[in-house]
């Protein structure tokens, strides 16, 4: 009860962390008036909820680099990254906002760009994995989406070591690498 | 192939930072020297970020939704609250509720009384602080000869003549509480006035130079009181002292009623500011029709004026009878005329309070 109150730096790294201590307690703090900011200018509930998913995805992203300080306070760059998305999903929609803030249709334009990139990157990646066949598909997506350690995919894959199931991954790696940058 | 499996074996443990020291310096060294190498690693290496990372985000997504669905979970919990704080939390709200409750029921009652000052600005204008008034003054007690005041004055207002030898019309609340009252003329002379009868509700009062030898013009009053209402449309000016000089303003009659129907009022469409309560509304013919009393505090044009019915109602159970002009001398007469004319019966009300 006597502990103090965590820092927004502090914040960030355990969020970076992927703590779900620090991520709730940001969740908690600006999820209402986001939501309520996007259901105000024309957006439904589950836009809402999309944007402001999307928007602590990039803090996220963001806070794994380890030279990263936020300018702002992280309401502030939510609340910001959250209208930049919303107003380009508008203008996608060929909407327009009554109010019209030019302002933020172009804050943290740059984080917003990384972001679609990566985004773009990942989703490659995961079709690359879908094309990879039997066994790489599920052996790969074993390890890298279900987060299985290597003992533990070599009893179901039923290698007889780890060494020899890691073998085989590289197999698989050298397989997504050929049809990832090759293609 | 055991070549390739070293360099997939090398970036994992380079991205999860496990390699030795002299590891890691081999490996650079060879990065640099062995450009065909550094491509190829760099190509393993990201690889296996890009899925180590895609791993974490899609984690943290994951992380996400579960927050989503688990709603304020920490509300739900069950807290004990120890009496004492139970206690004052309960007497504290109790006593919130109970300083609303006195303070909302003062309120309403305060503002049924204050209704009028929500929209309703009265035009006697505060001078307690202003400085160059009081230089004023003083100049005049050089200057003049009468028995000017030595103090500022607290609120100013404007006065019309009701009769040559010194009864003058103004409202109520420019002279409400007043200890003294000056009326400075024309010329910039002060007199001193008593206050003879008022009316608060129509907000007249009737005041008299103290001077029995007082008269504000050679001439007897150019200018008589409508008896009636006037037709709304009518142009209409104003002769008032909103600061130390006279200053002329036109418009019409917007209503024959006024603030909140008020029918002893008209509702105007003038300029008015401060200082222009008791002003003279005079309509073509050149008869007074009304004294401007206040404005509305959202549209400083939108005025309201006292009717002259006020005055005949305030001056007609009189002791002393007060014989208002029958006719207006001022009918033909072009507007600068006018105002020449009616300028030595206007007056600045000065009025001074402790």
């Amino acid at each position: 009860m006597n502990q103090a109150l965590p820092t927004e730096q502090q914040l960030l790294e355990a969020l970076a962390q992927g703590s779900r201590k620090a991520t709730e307690s940001i969740y908690r703090q600006h999820h209402k008036i986001i939501i309520g900011w996007i259901v105000q200018n024309g957006g439904d509930a589950v836009d809402a909820e999309d944007i402001f998913q999307e928007a602590m995805v990039i803090l996220y992203e963001k806070a794994q680099d380890d030279g990263f300080r936020l300018s702002c306070k992280i309401g502030t760059y939510l609340f910001a990254i959250c209208k930049h998305l919303w107003y380009k999903k508008l203008k996608k929609n060929q909407r327009t906002l009554l109010s019209g803030d030019e302002h933020y249709e172009k804050a943290y334009e740059d984080d917003i760009v990384a972001h679609e990139e990566r985004e773009l990157h990942y989703d490659q990646l995961d079709q690359a994995l879908e094309k990879i066949g039997e066994p790489c598909r599920s052996l790969l997506k074993a390890y890298y989406q279900q987060d299985r350690s290597m003992q533990e995919i070599a009893s179901d894959f039923g290698y007889t070591n780890a060494d020899n199931a890691k073998t085989q991954k590289y197999k698989c790696l050298n397989r997504l690498r050929k049809l990832f940058y090759e293609s | 192939m055991t070549q390739e499996n070293n360099i997939w074996e090398v970036a994992e443990k380079y991205v999860a930072g496990t390699l030795s020291t002299t590891a890691l310096n081999s490996l650079h060294q060879r990065l640099q020297q062995d450009a065909a190498y550094s491509t190829l690693f760099h190509e393993h290496l990201n690889l296996i970020q890009s899925l180590e990372n895609n791993k974490k985000q899609k984690q943290f997504r994951t992380l996400l939704q579960s927050i989503k669905t688990v709603q304020t979970p920490t509300s739900k919990k069950i807290r004990t609250i120890p009496l004492s704080t139970h206690y004052w939390r309960t007497a504290g709200i109790a006593a919130g509720i109970a300083i609303i409750t006195t303070l909302s029921t003062f309120w309403m009652i305060r503002h049924n009384e204050n209704q009028r000052a929500s929209q309703y600005t009265m035009l006697r204008k505060e001078l307690e602080n202003i400085k160059r008034s009081q230089s004023a003054i003083i100049n005049n007690i050089n200057e003049s000869k009468t028995n000017a005041p030595t103090i500022a004055a607290s609120v100013s207002g404007t006065g019309v003549a009701l009769s040559n030898n010194g009864y003058f019309i103004t409202n109520y609340h420019v002279v409400e509480g007043s200890d003294s009252v000056y009326m400075q003329n024309a010329a910039g002379e002060y007199f001193k006035a008593n206050l003879i009868a008022f009316d608060k509700n129509s907000d007249v009062a009737l005041l008299k130079v103290d001077d029995k030898k007082f008269k504000f013009s050679k001439t007897d009053l150019p200018y008589n009181f409508a008896s009636g209402k006037n037709n709304i449309g009518a142009t209409v000016f104003t002769l008032g002292f909103p600061d130390n000089e006279v200053v002329y303003n036109e418009g019409y009659i917007s209503a024959k009623n006024g603030f909140d129907g008020d029918s002893m009022q008209y509702l105007l469409n003038i300029p008015s500011k401060s200082g222009h309560s008791g002003a003279p509304v005079i309509n073509k013919a050149g008869s007074i029709i009304g004294l401007i009393a206040a404005n509305n505090t959202e549209a400083t044009t939108t005025t309201y004026a006292v009717s002259s019915s006020a005055i005949y109602n305030l001056i007609k159970d009189l002791p002393v009878q007060i014989k208002l002009p029958k006719n207006s001398q001022l009918k033909n007469l072009d507007r600068s005329q006018q105002v020449e004319k009616l300028q030595a019966f206007t007056c600045s009300v000065k009025v001074f309070k402790h």
